[in-house]
Formats: structure tokens, C-alpha cells, sequence
């Protein structure tokens, strides 16, 4: 077989905030998940490009017409711009991962938000036509468990920016009362935690990136781990400001729903693995970094008999990974059946 | 082992991922097909205890025709106890209905209690609703009065969430959501009123989601559902499975006893109130709740009396209690059907 007949199998999450691609070829990227287009001839004269994606994106976005083009984890409906945007996330992943080559035969796993509608499934598969020879879209958490190799009496909470998926493996293809989701996920810690220095704060300028900045670096629950003082202006001028207040009640606003799911999803599942499932929670996503967030859904197993949640090496990239993972492991003929 | 290399190999976890592989490739087709899924998709229209209960029901019939089943086979079908019906092939009159018509079910079917409601102060942040010349806002009273209702149905022993807690603007599909992802029993929005000159002007009126030929109704639905974030398309679609669901007819239920002590605990202060009734309306927030929803309208602020009665905390907090004794009165008539249903 010559290596342009050879098939690249990727796994691809697309995610609000940001989308990741792992590929059969060992090489894995992630981009923002933002798509903008010069606003004026003047601004395509700037940047020198028809359109800018991710952080190149971020970074020129006064002279582009700026597209965060999924909502709580789906294509933002009934907008020609979202779509385009989608598509040229998914078209710039896949240009990543083939490096350019268009002749390149291509097979992909896509994770989706655990209960995504048919037609967001549908909309997506139009959207990857003419991208990949062969798709099949899975529920994410279930890719992150298939990616770890802990497909039996586990639960996965893949915590993202637009949703958290909760999912229960017990050995079949997860059904509608195995996997919830939630939309208290990163864009809502972020949305209260800029509302509540807003009002704390009322001098300070800040914009949506700096707030999200600040919670991937000072993030947590539970007990303060010290004083959070960041730097943002005031009529122009750089001051500190604490913070520690507002950063606690943001992202403890996570913890009762995502315990209250846990338990509600432990409670569907067999008495007779409850406690094997217990110990085997994993958290994955980029959320999942916010610091003693295992540790307060463990104090929530406490009071169920004890359980432990564990963090999924490399967050970021587990769902594209285990993607790949299915990628790989599916047979020419499941693909055969899902061909783009 | 390589970045991302498969562990298909490794047995006995290689059969597990086969079996769960098949499940996905098989999800996938079904979607492309555009087949109900029967894996992962959102809530059903018609619950699984209800196929559960039919396929039952069936059962029992069939046990009791082979125990009983000595009519003979030419007597008419219905002294055998089978359907009264047209030939195979023939639909007869209801050859002009769809293919799967929403079929009404009873109440008693699913005695469930109630346990967790989510409370929805109308408007909010830069959606002020109506207001009068004086500044006094639906959206502060909805939020006031939505507190007070929660407050006291805690203190009654049930688990209730505010859509809203503050000043902010949610959209109505987050309301919704918000609702659905706690799985709240019930939904009651709570609104405030506004008439113009010509009609009675001071009113309550409880909602619970219908269709409705009342131009005025229809007026105000489309006021309460402008930037719902819905297409046309999603919500024919929603509104199809909905309107003949179990659903209407227990938010209808549930319209009733809070419309009767709203009207009952306003007219103790101001007789003149009129009891507008309870009313079928497409309002978006109870269309894509998956639990039964009403939305109240308390009290009409074009009305000077009213309006100045809504800025006294008392008067609010009348009305709070009688939402509470609505909603407390709809949950203990649903506990009555679950032991009467326990006891049969």
C-alpha cells in the first residue's frame, strides 16, 4: 500500500472552547475554537489571510468578524456564519493532521455532547461530507472511557466549557439513562464568576478572556488555597484586585449539580456495582483542572459509602484520544457503513 | 505503547469493545437514517413506564383471553375483547389522521410524587416585562414573590431552584433547560400582567401549554416568547408531541389549584378582582419544559389599585402563599393517586 493510499484514522473533539485532533501518525493538536473573517479590506490587508482560526483568531479579533460558533457543546442553529465556522475548525483540524495532503483517506471519530439530538448529529455528519471518507460520532464521555481503557463499572465526567457529560459504563453502548448533561460547565463559571466581579468590582475593565484566564490559573473549590490578586485596569491604569471571593463562589457553583448528577447516575446503576463504580470515577476536560473539585465530589461518595474520582492524565487531548482509540479498533466494515 | 495505538488485542476487553463498537457503528447508522435512535436521545414523549404499562396491560389480557378465551372465534370481536376495528388494509375514518397520533393517557398511570420544583421569575436583567409610569417592574416583583414561593415550599419539604435568583436577563430556552437538567417535577413561571384600555383590567389568569384561538392570548404568548431561540421548524416539532401528552393534562391539573388559591387569597383583600381562569397558550417556557409547567400571571399592574397593593410586601407575600397552597394542593392530589393506585 503506498502512503497516499494509507488511511489516517484521527480522533477529533469539538469542543466550545477549544478542539483537539489525535491522529494515527502520533501527532495531536488543539486549537481555540474560533473562526474569524477580515471585517473590511483593510483588515484582510492586516492579516494577510481570507480567514483567521483559533488563537490567530483570538489574537486579531478587533479587525475580524469573530464566530465562537458552538453553543454548550452544538453548532449554534439557524446561523450560515456558525456553520461555516464549524466547518473550517473541522477542515483546519483535519489540514493539521493530513498536513495539507487532500488526497489523504481519512477516518474519524468525532465526540459530541453526551445527549445531542439526532439532528445535531445529522447537521454535523453534512458538515464533515467532502473532510473524511468515513465518520462516526460518539457521545464524548464515552470516548474518554474508551480512551483510558476503563469501559466497566466506571463513571466518566468530562467537564468542558459549553457542558459536562456524565456517563456510566457498564459494558454497553451508553443509553439515554446511562449519560446526562449538564450546561454548568466552564462558560458558566466563567459568565457568574465576570458577574460577580462586576458588581464586587464596578471600576475594573476586564473582557470574557481575561475571566477565563484567571479561572484556568486561580480556579478551585472548597478551602481557598491563599489570596487570588490579579492585575486588571481602572480607567486605563493596571491595579490588583482580590478576587478570592468571587473565584470561590463561581466555581463552587459547580459542585452541588455535578454531585447531585453523580448521585442520580449511581443511583440508576446495579446495587451490586455501586460501590465499583463509586471507585472508579474519572473527571476529564479542561475543567477538570479547577484544583479540589475531585476532592469535593469524593466528600459527596463519602456520604454514599465512600468512593474515590480519579483525574484523567492529560485532559485536554482524552477525548480526541479516545477517539482514536475507536478509530483504530473499528473494523473496514463499520466503517464501510458510516462512509461520509 | 504508541500515542493513541489501540489495546485491541488485549482479550477479555477486546470482546467488550467489539460489543461496544457495534453499539456505536449501530447508533450512528440509525441517525443517518434519521430512525429513532433507542440509545441516546433526549426524553421520549411517551415515557417507557407507559410502553412498560401497555405492554403489560397486554399481557394480562392475553393470559386472561387463554384462561377465559372460550368465546368462539366467530362471535363479534368485541365479545372477544379485541379491538372493534376495519379490515387489514382499510383505515376507515381515521384514514385522514397521522400515522402515529399522541395518544392521551390517564393521570393514575403515573402516581408519582412530587418533589423538586423549579420556580421562574419572569423577565430579568435588561427585560424589564411591564412596568408602570411610577418604576415599579414586573421583573422585581416576579423575582420577589418567586423567592417568597420558594422560601415557603422549602420550608414545606420540597427541593426548589429559582431559574433566576438576581437581576439578570435568561433566555427562555435557559429557563427551560435549567429546569429539564434538575430534573424538577414541576415548572411554574410566574408573571405579572398588563391590559390595555377596553378589556377588564384587572385579572388572574393561570396558563398551562395548548393551542389558543384568543387573539389576546395569542398576542401575549408571542410577547413571552420573542428571543426564545427557537426556529419555526423546532417548535412545530415540539409542540406536536406535546400538546396530546400526559403532561397537558397534569399542568392543566396543576393550573387549576394554583389559579383557585391565587383568586381565592386576592379576592379576601380586593373582591373586585376578576378570576380570568385557566388557559391553554403556546408559551415557549412550557413547551420545551419536560415536566408539567404553568405559567401564572399573579396580578396586572394596569391596574393603579393593583399596582399600588404590589408594592407592599404583604400583598406579595399573599400571593406567595397562595402559589405555594396551589402547588402544595396539585402534589398531595398526586400523592392521593399513588396510594389509592398502591391500595387498588
Amino acid at each position: 500500500m503506498s502512503a497516499k493510499e494509507k488511511v489516517l484514522s484521527v480522533g477529533i473533539d469539538l469542543g466550545t472552547s477549544q478542539s483537539a485532533i489525535a491522529t494515527s501518525n502520533d501527532s495531536r493538536f488543539v486549537i481555540d475554537s474560533y473562526v474569524g473573517w477580515p471585517l473590511d479590506m483593510v483588515a484582510r490587508k492586516v492579516v494577510k489571510k481570507p480567514v483567521l482560526i483559533g488563537a490567530e483568531a483570538i489574537e486579531n479579533r478587533s479587525l475580524l468578524d469573530l464566530h465562537r460558533p458552538l453553543e454548550q457543546g452544538l453548532i449554534k442553529e439557524g446561523s450560515e456564519k456558525d456553520i461555516a465556522a464549524v466547518k473550517e475548525i473541522l477542515g483546519h483540524l483535519i489540514g493539521l493532521a493530513t498536513d495539507g495532503n487532500r488526497e489523504q483517506k481519512v477516518r474519524a471519530v468525532v465526540g459530541v455532547p453526551a445527549e445531542t439530538m439526532r439532528v445535531n448529529k445529522q447537521q454535523l455528519r453534512q458538515i464533515m461530507r467532502g473532510m473524511v471518507d468515513s465518520l462516526i460520532i460518539v457521545s464524548e464521555p464515552f470516548a474518554v472511557a474508551y480512551g483510558i481503557d476503563e469501559l466497566l463499572h466506571t463513571l466518566i465526567i468530562d467537564v468542558g466549557a459549553g457542558t459536562t457529560d456524565f456517563c456510566v459504563m457498564r459494558g454497553r453502548y451508553p443509553t439515554e439513562e446511562d449519560q446526562r448533561t449538564l450546561t454548568k460547565a466552564g462558560d458558566s463559571v466563567d459568565d457568574l464568576l465576570a458577574k460577580l466581579i462586576a458588581e464586587r468590582h464596578p471600576e475594573v475593565q476586564f473582557s470574557v478572556h481575561m475571566v477565563r484566564g484567571w479561572k484556568e490559573e486561580h480556579g478551585f473549590v472548597g478551602e481557598a488555597p491563599g489570596k487570588i490578586v490579579v492585575s486588571a485596569p481602572v480607567h486605563g491604569k493596571m491595579q490588583k484586585i482580590d478576587i478570592t471571593e468571587q473565584m470561590k463562589a463561581a466555581c463552587d457553583s459547580l459542585v452541588a449539580p455535578f454531585s447531585e448528577t453523580m448521585v442520580d447516575l449511581l443511583a440508576g446503576v446495579d446495587p451490586e456495582y455501586q460501590e465499583r463504580v463509586r471507585q472508579g470515577v474519572f473527571l476529564s476536560g479542561r475543567g477538570s483542572r479547577i484544583r479540589g473539585l475531585a476532592g469535593q465530589l469524593e466528600k459527596t461518595l463519602a456520604e454514599l459509602g465512600g468512593g474515590k474520582v480519579q483525574l484523567v492524565e492529560d485532559p485536554v487531548f482524552a477525548g480526541a484520544r479516545g477517539g482514536l482509540s475507536i478509530a483504530l479498533d473499528a473494523d473496514d466494515d463499520d466503517w464501510e457503513k458510516v462512509a461520509a | 505503547m504508541p500515542f493513541g495505538s489501540s489495546s485491541r488485542s488485549r482479550t477479555p476487553g477486546a470482546r467488550l469493545k467489539r460489543h461496544l463498537l457495534e453499539g456505536a457503528v449501530d447508533d450512528n447508522l440509525r441517525a443517518m437514517r434519521n430512525q429513532p435512535s433507542g440509545r441516546i436521545y433526549r426524553r421520549s414523549p411517551i415515557p417507557w413506564p407507559l410502553l412498560v404499562a401497555v405492554a403489560a396491560l397486554g399481557l394480562a389480557s392475553a393470559a386472561l383471553w387463554l384462561v377465559l378465551g372460550r368465546t368462539p372465534l366467530d362471535a363479534p370481536a368485541a365479545a372477544r375483547g379485541l379491538p372493534l376495528g376495519p379490515p387489514p388494509g382499510d383505515l376507515g375514518p381515521y384514514a385522514d389522521q397521522p400515522a402515529s397520533v399522541p395518544v392521551r393517557v390517564s393521570n393514575d398511570v403515573f402516581p408519582l410524587s412530587v418533589r423538586r420544583v423549579v420556580i421562574d421569575p419572569g423577565h430579568g436583567g435588561g427585560d424589564h416585562g411591564t412596568r408602570t409610569p411610577s418604576g415599579l417592574t414586573e421583573k422585581e416583583l416576579t423575582l420577589d414573590i418567586a423567592r417568597r414561593t420558594g422560601e415557603r415550599l422549602a420550608a414545606a419539604g420540597f427541593q426548589v431552584e429559582l431559574t433566576r435568583d438576581t437581576d439578570r436577563r435568561v433566555s427562555l430556552r435557559d429557563r427551560a433547560l435549567a429546569a429539564n437538567e434538575r430534573r424538577a417535577d414541576l415548572f411554574v413561571s410566574i408573571h405579572v400582567n398588563w391590559f390595555e384600555d377596553g378589556r377588564a383590567n384587572r385579572g388572574i389568569e393561570t396558563y398551562y401549554l395548548g393551542p389558543s384561538d384568543d387573539p389576546f392570548v395569542t398576542e401575549l404568548a408571542s410577547l413571552e416568547n420573542r428571543e426564545s431561540g427557537y426556529s419555526i421548524a423546532d417548535v412545530r416539532r415540539l409542540l406536536d408531541s406535546i400538546y396530546a401528552d400526559l403532561r397537558q393534562e397534569q399542568s392543566r391539573a396543576l393550573a387549576g389549584a394554583v389559579q383557585r388559591r391565587l383568586v381565592e387569597a386576592v379576592r379576601e383583600l380586593t373582591p373586585e378582582v376578576a378570576d380570568r381562569g385557566v388557559k391553554s397558550a403556546p408559551f415557549l417556557v412550557l413547551v420545551t419544559t419536560e415536566m408539567p409547567a404553568i405559567l401564572a400571571e399573579v396580578a396586572s399592574l394596569s391596574n393603579d389599585e393593583e399596582a399600588r397593593l404590589l408594592g407592599d410586601e404583604s400583598y406579595r407575600d399573599r400571593i406567595a402563599v397562595a402559589l405555594c397552597d396551589g402547588i402544595r394542593a396539585y402534589s398531595d392530589s398526586v400523592a392521593k393517586s399513588a396510594t389509592t393506585s398502591e391500595a387498588r
